[in-house]
């Protein structure tokens, strides 16, 4: 077990190192050259030789190969650089990544609960009334942009009936913080509940219909064990490993999701200053935090992968 | 003699197909959701194509009339700066749809192609490919786009159908993979291999029909996918330039409370038109998965 | 015969399922009674409706299946006393009452080993969990005494080291002794054997059903052994019962069945059976067409397209049961002068 958790995290750093290398070279051939955001033009018009000293002290003469080393190092020991206004990077992380770690990681563990409450039930009672609903609600949710429903949700919760704020993370006005990151997180939270909740429900149902049909589930119920037995002990701990994996795909969407529910909230995560900071071309903001979102990425897929083992004896005995 | 047995096992076998056939077209006809994905898909297809053929004039601005509310000459009203939203949702469609239904044939066939030869060979290319897939999965779509939109210079269509089917092969080509793996083993694949059929001949000849039911079915859901992943690139303003209307585009202008609370119109009409095809896309999808599905029958 | 003799007694069985909104017959009139310590064999092709028969009588089947039948009487022997239970009067398919016969009183054993074992579960705590279930107060190491035991008494090798192994660990041969474990654990009067050799080797099959003649003879269990292999049958059964589409057509001793084989489907049944030492030239006979589809029969005697004796008035109407001797019925109409029975 531990070999096979090394053996992932080993290969999680080379993946790394390849997306850094992209982002880093794919953001320089696109040109932007970052004088133009520290001199005026006036400077750069009047004198040449200023500007390509301060280049040439900037490292950015180096060859490019050179100049990735120097980043991929200054990385490591911590410095994450400056974004094209002059802020540290590391600074606009420390206040931003927590905002959408709590807004993705509230979102996930809502729908996980709710998707795949919903599909269980549905697929027990098949063709009941909450297979039905859930039905309708899937085929909804999944058709229904995302951003549409958050600006549904401004609407009525919002403007309509002013019970939730539309927009930001924190009133400097408030007293409770508890109260107030509730309020603030309540509407983006949801937003992204109902698109996974969509995905989730259906998958969940259709793997434990899966399950239920096997003959497993036949002699588990031969020996006459209750039948919420049959259906969480044997059902479900199968239906688990499926479900988890499909979570795992899902994540990526979920961080996709975020970026543009927090521009439809103006929800001040990452997400949000990674749109602004592609638009504004501010590549070195872009950079830290693809690698970020990327390392994210990483970590869930591996976690799921120990998981994976844990509830596999197959998969935890076979390497 | 040996010729007319071959004859007739032909024609039998030919006749055998078109049952299956007919069978098949019964099968979707009866399921209504199906047959009503269809009919919108197919409905909202050709109303947008004969707009865009009929030349409506979605770019001119109608100065007299901004936001005007649906009525009077505008039959879906007009956007903030006067253009007529009915041509503008019409030939939006056409954008949009284009961009889902070309992304998705061709990301599916590359992830096809590419899941075959990984699931087929195994080995060091099956490994290289996995690995290169993961590398996608965990790169962030969105700096792709701005990473070309930086190169290629402009924020037009090709970009996202590039930075699309770059993105999106690999649900397919996991798919493809890892049916081929099992199906490979198969006796009569093996048998195949005995008798000397070249590879590329076993591979997409003998082995890819059984795959080609989820292949179709992922392709018709993936255009849905497609069509919401534009609407939501423009919508936060990285997708394609604004003169060009994509159902996204239209959308864009909700961003603007002002607009969601007092022009309705300008945000329900193009939310309508992607929901409605979305949903019609899907069902279509679910019903082609009942019909084709070999194990169901 | 009283209820001490006969263990199962199953009267008028009909099953369908609903498919496409349409009903498909699938188990037709089936009656037959089970002695009490026999076994009986129940024969026929693949899709004739035997194992929906038992799992009909088991409760097993979807909620897409209908199950009626004018008596499904099982009657429980302990400590001298009858009881009987009704099964088709039990409302719910899993509620508490079926529940309490599956394990201490029937049991099932299941074609496909591989699949028949949860793969996240330990072989022992899946032996011991009906143990558990039906005997309250039971402690986990009481329980674990016992499985060993079960494990022991079936030939399983290292059982104190087995016991804690996961199912894929396990071969074929094994998986079937630890499925037959499970159903055994409770000590049932009767065992619902379906096909449970088939996804078996052949040398695997003879130790398999070596034990279950063993537990039949010796402990004088009660088995229905759903088969479609004819030696098997001459091996194991006391009766027999051939199904064809769905109907019981020919129902007897094993004697009666093999030796003064009446219905023709049995005969052709037992003519395609390949014996060790066929003549030079003699050729394997077979059974001319295929099985009809269940959803387009049409009235009369199923068999009937494939019959060599076959008239018209057999395609007239469903045919009934005659009686040639006690206990031999054949659903033919070759036999008319004989009494018509159930």
């Amino acid at each position: 077990m531990l070999k096979f958790i090394l053996k992932k995290i080993a290969l999680m750093i080379p993946m790394l190192l390849v997306i850094s290398l992209i982002v880093f070279l794919g953001l320089r051939a696109t040109g932007v050259d970052p004088i133009t955001y520290m001199v005026s033009m006036e400077v750069q018009a009047q004198s040449p030789e200023l500007v390509e000293e301060l280049r040439e002290s900037l490292g950015l003469n180096d060859p490019l190969l050179v100049q990735y080393v120097r980043w991929l190092g200054d990385l490591v020991r911590g410095d994450l650089g400056y974004s094209f206004e002059g802020q540290k990077i590391a600074d606009i992380i420390a206040v931003r990544l927590p905002y959408t770690l709590e807004l993705s990681g509230y979102a996930l563990l809502f729908s996980s609960i709710i998707g795949i409450a919903i599909g269980i039930v549905s697929a027990i009672r098949q063709n009941g009334v909450v297979d039905y609903i859930g039905r309708v609600f899937a085929v909804l949710g999944q058709a229904v942009p995302q951003f549409l429903v958050g600006i549904l949700l401004i609407q009525l919760f919002s403007i309509k009936l002013g019970w939730f704020p539309a927009a930001n993370r924190v009133d400097p006005n408030a007293t409770n913080a508890f109260v107030d990151a509730f309020l603030h997180l309540f509407l983006p939270v949801a937003t992204l509940t109902i698109g996974m909740v969509a995905v989730l429900m259906r998958y969940a149902r259709n793997t434990m219909l899966d399950v239920l049909n096997s003959d497993y589930i036949k002699t588990a119920r031969s020996k006459g064990i209750p039948e919420w037995k049959v259906y969480l002990k044997h059902g479900f701990r199968n239906a688990m490993k499926p479900v988890l994996i499909i979570l795992m795909f899902r994540i990526p969407g979920l961080i996709g999701g975020s970026v543009v529910i927090e521009t439809v909230f103006s929800y001040p995560g990452i997400g949000l200053t990674m749109t602004n900071s592609i638009v504004s071309n501010d590549y070195p903001t872009v950079m830290v935090i693809t690698l970020i979102i990327a390392a994210v990425m990483l970590i869930c897929s591996f976690m799921v992968d120990v998981l994976n083992a844990l509830l596999d004896p197959r998969v935890r005995l076979g390497e | 003699m040996s010729e007319v047995t071959n004859v007739s096992i032909k024609e039998q076998n030919k006749s055998a197909a078109s049952s299956l056939l007919k069978k098949n077209i019964r099968k979707f006809l009866r399921n209504k959701l199906a047959v009503l994905g269809l009919v919108i898909v197919v409905g909202m297809v050709a109303a947008c194509v004969a707009c865009a053929i009929a030349g409506v004039d979605y770019a001119t601005p109608d100065l007299t009339n901004m936001k005007s509310a649906p009525g009077n000459g505008h039959l879906f009203g007009t956007d903030t700066i006067g253009r007529d939203l009915f041509a503008r949702v019409m030939f939006g469609g056409c954008y949009s749809i284009f961009i889902g239904v070309f992304c998705s044939v061709v990301s599916g066939i590359i992830g096809a192609v590419l899941g075959a030869i990984a699931g087929y060979f195994g080995g060091k290319a099956d490994m290289v490919l996995v690995r290169i897939s993961e590398l996608f999965q965990t790169f962030p779509q969105l700096v792709l786009v701005m990473m070309l939109v930086a190169i290629l210079g402009t924020r037009g269509m090709v970009n996202i159908l590039l930075i699309f089917v770059f993105t999106g092969w690999m649900t397919t080509f996991r798919m493809v993979r890892n049916e081929f793996l099992s199906l490979k083993g198969e006796t009569y694949v093996k048998v195949c291999e005995a008798f000397g059929m070249s590879r590329s001949n076993i591979m997409f000849k003998q082995i890819l029909p059984n795959v080609m039911t989820p292949i179709i079915v992922s392709t018709t859901t993936n255009v849905a996918v497609y069509i919401l992943q534009e609407a939501s690139l423009s919508f936060i303003g990285l997708g394609i330039q604004d003169s060009t209307p994509t159902w996204g585009n239209i959308l864009n202008a909700a961003k603007s409370v002002a607009v969601v609370t007092n022009q309705w119109w300008i945000w329900v009409f193009p939310g309508l038109a992607i929901t409605l095809f979305v949903l019609a896309i899907n069902f279509l999808g679910d019903g082609l998965r009942d019909v084709l599905d070999a194990k169901q029958q | 015969m009283d209820n001490r003799e006969i263990i199962l007694d199953v009267e008028n069985l009909n099953t369908s399922f609903i498919s496409d909104r349409k009903e498909v017959k699938i188990v037709k009139n089936v009656s037959f009674q089970l002695k009490r310590g026999s076994a009986l064999a129940v024969v026929g092709e693949s899709g004739c409706g035997k194992s929906v028969t038992m799992n009909s009588i088991m409760r097993f089947l979807g909620s897409n299946a209908r199950v009626k039948a004018d008596k499904i009487q099982y009657n429980a022997l302990r400590d001298g006393k009858v009881t009987e239970y009704r099964l088709e009067s039990i409302k719910k398919p899993h509620g508490p009452e079926m529940r309490a016969l599956r394990g201490p009183e029937m049991s099932m054993v299941f074609q496909d080993p591989m699949s028949s074992l949860n793969p996240v579960y330990k072989v022992g705590d899946q032996v011991a969990e009906g143990l558990l279930q039906h005997n309250k107060g039971m402690t986990k190491k009481q329980a674990r005494e016992k499985v060993l035991e079960m494990f022991r008494k079936l030939g399983i090798p290292d059982p104190e080291e087995r016991i804690d192994c996961y199912p894929h660990q396990f071969s074929g041969g094994m998986k079937q002794r630890v499925v037959i474990a499970i159903a055994m654990i409770c000590n049932p009067e009767l065992i619902i054997c379906d096909e449970p050799t088939t996804a078996l080797d052949v040398t695997i099959q003879a130790q398999i059903m070596e034990l279950l003649k063993e537990m039949q003879v010796k402990d004088g269990k009660s088995i229905i052994l759903i088969t479609h292999n004819m030696g098997l049958v001459a091996e194991m059964a006391d009766e027999v019962c051939v199904m064809y589409m769905g109907r019981v057509v020919e129902f007897g001793s094993l004697e009666d069945v093999f030796d003064r084989t009446s219905h023709p489907y049995t005969q052709a049944l037992l003519r395609s059976v390949p014996v060790l030492g066929l003549a030079d030239g003699q050729k394997l006979e077979t059974i001319p067409g295929a099985t009809p589809n269940p959803a387009d029969l049409k009235g009369g005697c199923e068999f009937a397209d494939r019959c060599p004796f076959c008239t018209d008035a057999c395609r007239a109407r469903d045919i009934p049961m005659f009686e040639l001797s006690p206990g031999h019925r054949v659903r033919c109409l070759k036999y008319q002068e004989f009494p018509e029975v159930l």
